[in-house]
């Protein structure tokens, strides 16, 4: 059996829960957006752990070029504001597209998750009621995610691996927004 | 006699025969090439172009037999999991380490590295609709990756309070015009090839941009920048800022906008920034990449606003542009999307972007540049002359 088969096997269970179809669709599929935001959680868990120290310092220089240029405004230095805002750029973009590894370890079990659902589910319509219009599996499966996303963001403080990394990435926060 | 007639009677029968034969072998070249005929169990658009696509094993042609590829197609690529993670690592790396060309490189990946670009290609004759359907999905699947990192970027910067949002607004309003256009206007119309050319010249303009960059005149700009900035740190001392936080509009109208920003006061006009969002989602959406690339400029020089309020705005042009350029391909112009795909680079550039920062202190940034600009170089060139010459001036 291959892998895809496997997880295939495994994650339609999620859909034989109560016997009722349409109940068991919507919470197979909550229940797979939430393992997708579990697993997404764990792997940018390991990002901030392996690469802390780099973020740290580009969010540092981030935050002392944008004191640098807008002081140099207020003193009216043109010249040293332009000066700030070029090294800025740089900066900016490598903290841009660090942001995009960050969202990237985040996101990647949805799209296997909508990848799976698109072999099981492809054909099938949800009417929207008043309206004669229809949704698919990806527009339920956005629902679930982003509902998934907000129960773990309330529970994860008080699961043992990511209350640690909860914590971690408040502190991060904090320090960004400060920047 | 009787012995002549039969002859006769036996070569006309023959004759008549490999007439019919002849007749018949012709009429088989005449007849139409047999087509699919159903969707395959593929939805929309996709699932109607491969209905009138030519069956067979060939290229252009397809095989309802074969093993399911790229976007459920049977015998389209099987995306090599394998090459797919090194490639998005190498995309990665290259994110995190020069900071850009994100969705070029992207780009690149979904049209050679995975194969899709030369299975696609034949299509143009044989089943033109298929062709051009794959060629948006192509476009959308690069935008996909900039999008999402565009998504996290702004949240951080709504959080931080450093979203400038008049300017957002003006940047938006002109971005959701072009990237509601092109896909609009071009979607379902772009073949592959023409798609290819113009991602070519894209690129060789990028390459170009950044060989200045590493040239001693660019160098000596951006060296003179950093001198400035590292004497005026120096002479200033470090102080909190205990101005009023956040953006506060103070003056409307039509021209003129302003704003102070952590109690410094920038202006712009919104005309402006209206344009510049209609033109940058116009170029982003047709050629499949960010822009971030072009919007970052485009504010810091044209509308002259400093990089902190930029950085935060741009990203939000980015995320509306290209949310709207990607919800245009799927529903207007019918862009399938391979989600496997995704998820896979996904990983591959989460990797990448980790190794990068690791691996940047022994490369200096110059050598980084000056490898893109080669690669700019022979990936705009190979791309330019195939997509509009139907053969690459370089080996590809």
């Amino acid at each position: 059996m291959g892998l895809w088969e496997l997880v295939d096997q495994v994650l339609i269970m999620f859909y034989k829960i109560s016997g009722h179809p349409v109940f068991d669709y919507f919470l197979g599929t909550f229940l797979v957006a939430l393992l997708a935001v579990v697993i997404g959680e764990f792997t940018i868990s390991m990002v901030f752990l392996v690469n802390k120290n780099h973020l740290d310092r580009l969010n540092t220089r981030l935050a002392d070029l944008q004191q640098l240029s807008l002081a140099a405004l207020k003193l009216g230095d043109k010249k040293s504001y332009d000066a700030c805002n070029k090294e800025a750029n740089d900066a900016f973009g490598r903290a841009f597209f660090n942001m995009f590894g960050l969202s990237a370890a985040a996101l990647w079990p949805a799209f296997f998750a909508l990848a799976w659902m698109q072999q099981r589910f492809a054909g099938i319509g949800f009417p929207i009621p008043f309206t004669g219009l229809a949704v698919n599996y990806v527009f339920t499966f956005l629902i679930c995610y982003i509902l998934a996303r907000m129960f773990f963001s309330r529970v994860k403080n008080r699961l043992p691996y990511f209350r640690g990394i909860h914590r971690m990435l408040m502190a991060y926060e904090e320090n960004s927004s400060k920047s | 006699m009787k012995k002549g007639i039969i002859n006769k009677i036996a070569l006309a029968t023959l004759l008549l025969m490999l007439a019919v034969l002849a007749l018949g072998a012709s009429g088989v070249g005449a007849q139409q090439a047999q087509v699919v005929g159903s969707d395959l169990g593929l939805k929309g658009k996709l699932g109607e172009a491969i209905a009138k696509a030519p069956v067979g094993t060939g290229k252009g042609q397809i095989d309802p037999d074969a093993p399911r590829g790229a976007f459920g197609i049977p015998g389209a690529p099987e995306i090599n999991y394998l090459v797919a993670i090194l490639w998005a690592i190498w995309v990665g790396w290259i994110f995190s380490t020069v900071g850009a060309f994100g969705g070029v490189m992207a780009g690149v990946g979904h049209m050679t590295v995975y194969g899709l670009g030369d299975w696609v290609k034949p299509f143009k004759n044989t089943a033109p609709q298929l062709n051009k359907l794959l060629t948006d999905s192509i476009r959308t699947s690069n935008q996909w990756l900039v999008g999402l990192s565009a998504l996290l970027s702004t949240i951080n910067y709504l959080k931080a309070k450093r979203l400038a949002w008049p300017l957002g607004l003006a940047l938006g309003l002109g971005s959701i015009v072009g990237a509601v256009a092109i896909p609009a206007l071009t979607g379902g119309k772009v073949s592959f090839s023409q798609y290819q050319g113009w991602f070519g010249l894209f690129v060789f303009v990028v390459g170009v941009v950044l060989l200045y960059e590493t040239t001693p005149r660019g160098q000596a700009s951006k060296k003179a920048a950093k001198e400035a900035a590292r004497a005026f740190e120096q002479s200033i001392k470090e102080k909190k800022d205990e101005a009023a936080q956040g953006i506060i509009v103070t003056e409307w109208s039509l021209t003129n906008i302003k704003f102070s920003f952590f109690g410094v006061e920038f202006k712009f006009n919104p005309i402006w920034a209206f344009m510049g969002g209609v033109v940058i989602a116009a170029i982003s959406a047709f050629i499949g990449v960010g822009g971030g690339f072009l919007y970052v400029p485009f504010l810091t020089s044209i509308v002259g606003l400093p990089m902190f309020v930029v950085a935060g705005t741009s990203a939000m042009a980015v995320l509306v542009s290209m949310m709207t350029s990607i919800t245009t391909y799927i529903t207007v112009a019918g862009a399938a999307l391979d989600w496997g795909m995704i998820g896979v680079e996904l990983i591959g550039v989460f990797i990448g972007s980790m190794i990068g920062p690791r691996t940047q202190k022994y490369i200096p940034d110059i050598w980084l540049k000056r490898l893109f600009v080669v690669l700019a170089f022979y990936v705009g060139l190979g791309y330019f002359s195939k997509g509009f010459f139907g053969k690459a001036w370089v080996p590809m």
